[in-house]
């Protein structure tokens, strides 16, 4: 895998966790969970800003930014706030998985920023309510 | 998944391999040697933080529940790395002294963990194997949630 099939792969994932977090948001109300409504506005925003900044990394890579799908599948059943709070950090968990990956596929600002990217997703899983883990985005490692 | 990395780094080992989400990488190819002084300054770093933890749990026994999942992280984190130095690289530090005062003795321990996630990233960014890189790079993911959670124990992050 090269550098720009990594960004691909994460710009493609990216597209998928904001339609996601534009879904949870939508139902996710402002005036009996304000708290919640604030997390996922600002999860949306980062991701939105993270989409956007993939595009640019495709093309300086030489490649054609992928197109977001018309829908993803979603649990249609996911309604009540924690069950909302917890897809939205599975979702960051993913996040964190795909963006180790590209970590390990890239070098200098690309895979500065993608620590970054990464660390700030596993911070996040801890205001939609999970606790810190040992090996974010790398399950394998957690292997006895 | 202690010989994850053991000496000469042999990342070859499966146990690091990406993940298959993500679409996986290449075949895992043993990093290049300038790559063990990046690994020995994260585990002195770890060494160092493990220090602190420790001296912070004695002196505040408080404190035990809310740190033991940081001394959790460090003893895995430390088991993938210390291997793949030579033990006289593995530094052994005086125990440092920490006041008796649970907010003093927690700072202190926020403080060091910030030190250990620059070493970590630092040594991320900085390292010739995309697959040491991946591993530094959840290592580091892990101590800034570790960090945000002594940051505010209750809610585990502070603003967005």
């Amino acid at each position: 895998m090269t550098v720009l099939d990594a960004l691909q792969t994460t710009l493609a994932d990216e597209h998928a966790a904001l339609y996601a977090y534009g879904v949870l948001g939508a139902r996710t109300s402002q005036a009996t969970s304000p708290e919640l409504f604030e997390t996922m506005t600002a999860g949306y925003r980062r991701h939105r800003a993270r989409r956007d900044q993939l595009r640019l990394m495709v093309g300086d890579a030489g490649g054609d930014p992928v197109a977001a799908d018309a829908a993803y599948d979603l649990d249609g059943a996911l309604l009540r706030p924690p069950q909302l709070a917890r897809a939205a950090a599975e979702l960051e968990a993913g996040s964190v998985e795909v963006l180790v990956a590209l970590v390990a596929q890239s070098s200098g600002s690309v895979r500065e920023w993608a620590l970054t990217e990464a660390t700030w997703s596993a911070v996040w899983q801890l205001r939609l309510g999970s606790t810190a883990e040992t090996w974010p985005g790398a399950p394998e490692l957690d292997q006895p | 998944m202690g010989a994850a990395l053991a000496s000469p780094l042999a990342l070859a080992a499966c146990d690091i391999d990406p993940p298959s989400r993500a679409g996986g990488t290449a075949a895992p190819t043993p990093p290049p040697p300038e790559d063990s002084e990046l690994v020995a300054a994260v585990v002195a770093a770890l060494v160092r933080a493990r220090s602190v933890v420790e001296a912070a749990t004695l002196s505040v026994p408080d404190l035990t529940p809310l740190l033991e999942p940081v001394a959790t992280a460090h003893a895995a984190h430390l088991e993938v790395l210390a291997g793949a130095v030579a033990d006289t690289d593995v530094p052994a530090p005086a125990p440092p002294t920490i006041a008796g005062d649970r907010a003093r003795a927690l700072g202190v321990v926020r403080r060091s963990e910030q030190r250990l996630l620059r070493e970590v990233r630092r040594g991320c960014v900085g390292a010739a194997s995309g697959d040491l890189a991946r591993v530094l790079a959840s290592m580091a993911a892990s101590t800034a949630q570790h960090g945000a959670a002594l940051a505010d124990p209750t809610t585990g992050v502070e603003g967005p």
